[in-house]
């Protein structure tokens, strides 16, 4: 059977943060530089912020690529609740110090004195909006005690500024706000990540305002932008299979943006 | 699994509800696009050749109005003050006013009408002064002109006369005739203005004169008996007492 052409593509944009498949976009790329330049002054905490979607995850995912070659880093993607086990964690990750036993914020802090790394080692942590404030207190004692670096991203809501919390005003010493992206680099994210996995043939496919519209969908943002290529693609993967002559070659079949827009819920039907 | 009949039905859905609004603001601009020029076909106001042709159709007879109103407007007044100018005495008949055009020429011959209206009335001495062939010299060209304006005139003046059967026309002729020597025809116009309006003094008197002249004295005195018992005119009393004393005047 002769493969798809559509179905890389389509696999490309399916929503799994991997640093591999991290896309360099002007914008994206300074914040990046920024991020690194602040995780290598000795501040204490640094928060990434921005609405669902706009990349925060991959960056710090990225960034956790690149700094785990040269330091000590331990990324907690999926946030741990519970204090216990979270310094637990930490103390195993950091420390490679196992203990069934619970940790004390002294015995870790013991620990970490204990261990002494040339580089202060930086933890970053995804989700912190979901940390309990008793957490995020204990957080702060570490980071004050110079013990580790904390990276943290929060979501920003319409509804609740995150940063305006006290406890975060108090601690962040820099903050980084990431935004969905323009119609331009979109089109540069798309595009990119298409010529990344040699799909030339569809990347020739998307033209300006197929970007546009697409842009408009999905108001820039990234994830959102990921789950419509992926359902076009997968549409597109079904009429090459049932109804090859439906499709044209030179440009995006706007019925078909719209299908998948209907499909993903960013068109109401 | 995308289920893709599903949602083709689904886009077709989602792209009549977005067109429907426009679909809707269309159709509304073009019923009023029809309805607006049709109701403007119904009313004068038309842009089409059809309706300019009848627009042009009606405009004409509109025009026209506006014309005779202007007249009449212009006509009306100046006509009246003649009559209030040239007979004070005497009262305008339902005539006289229903037919404005003729005032309004004779409005025009105000400056020949108006001194011929005194000699008259001192008319004991009866010397119509102002008659062309009657002044003997003539010291300016410009005299000849108006007289030649008068005598090119009567035969209009005539005319009109016989159409309208303004009493004061009646009367104008009558003189001019009577100066001019012509007894029988200012003794025709004299009665006939008369029969019009048996109120106008001037008229009587020509008559009467008139008679005079066509060697019908007794008829004279009769008829000037006949006015003064109506009228108790002092004119006709003291020609009919010149008739008295000194026959054939």
């Amino acid at each position: 059977m002769e493969p798809s052409l559509f179905s890389k593509p389509r696999d490309l944009f399916i929503d799994i943060v991997n640093p591999k498949d991290y896309v360099q976009i002007d914008s994206v790329s300074h914040m990046y530089q920024s991020l690194k330049t602040s995780v290598q002054k000795p501040l204490k905490m640094i928060l990434l912020y921005g609405r669902p979607g706009t990349g925060k995850s991959m960056l710090l995912h990225k960034l956790h690529h690149d700094l785990s070659k040269h330091q000590k880093v331990c990324m907690i993607d999926i946030p741990i609740i519970d204090e216990n086990d979270f310094l637990r964690v930490l103390a195993h990750k950091i420390y490679s110090y196992a203990s069934r036993e619970s940790l004390s914020l002294t015995n870790f802090l013991e620990l970490s004195t204990a261990v002494n790394y040339p580089v202060t080692p930086i933890v970053l942590l995804d989700e912190a909006q979901l940390y309990s404030p008793s957490l995020m207190e204990k957080i702060r004692l570490i980071s004050d005690a110079r013990a580790l670096k904390f990276v943290i991203t929060l979501h920003k809501t319409d509804n609740e500024d995150i940063i305006a919390k006290e406890h975060f005003q108090t601690r962040i010493w820099e903050s980084i706000e990431l935004e969905n992206a323009s119609y331009e680099e979109l089109k540069i994210y798309i595009q990119k990540k298409l010529l990344k996995a040699n799909c030339f043939d569809v990347a020739n496919m998307i033209n300006d305002k197929n970007i546009k519209l697409i842009t408009k969908l999905t108001r820039g943002n990234y994830r959102e932008s990921n789950k419509l290529m992926f359902a076009l693609f997968s549409l597109y993967t079904w009429y090459e299979e049932h109804y090859p002559s439906k499709i044209k070659y030179n440009a995006l079949n706007t019925k078909w943006i719209e299908m998948a827009a209907i499909h993903t819920g960013l068109i109401r039907a | 699994m995308l289920d893709v009949s599903k949602l083709e039905k689904r886009w077709l859905k989602y792209k009549i509800k977005k067109i429907l609004p426009y679909g809707l603001l269309l159709t509304a601009i073009v019923t009023l696009g029809i309805l607006i020029p049709s109701y403007l076909f119904d009313n004068p106001v038309t842009v089409s050749p059809a309706s300019q042709k009848k627009e042009r159709m009606q405009a004409k007879p509109a025009l026209a109005i506006a014309t005779v109103n202007n007249e009449e407007a212009m006509i009306l007044e100046p006509s009246m003050n003649f009559i209030e100018s040239m007979t004070p005495a005497s009262i305008p008949t339902a005539e006289a006013t229903a037919n404005p055009p003729v005032i309004s020429n004779k409005s025009r011959l105000i400056p020949n009408v108006i001194p011929a209206i005194s000699p008259i009335v001192q008319e004991p001495k009866i010397q119509p002064p102002v008659m062309p062939k009657v002044q003997p010299v003539v010291k300016g060209k410009s005299t000849s002109i108006t007289r030649d304006d008068a005598a090119f005139d009567i035969h209009e003046l005539e005319e009109r006369f016989k159409n309208n059967s303004n009493p004061n026309l009646g009367l104008y002729i009558a003189r001019y005739h009577y100066d001019h020597g012509n007894y029988t025809e200012s003794y025709n116009y004299a009665l006939k203005t008369n029969a019009i309006s048996s109120t106008m003094e001037e008229s009587w008197l020509i008559f009467a004169k008139s008679l005079v002249k066509l060697g019908k004295e007794d008829q004279a005195k009769k008829t000037l008996q006949l006015y003064i018992s109506n009228s108790n005119s002092q004119s006709a009393k003291n020609y009919l007492d010149t008739l008295n004393k000194e026959p054939s005047r």
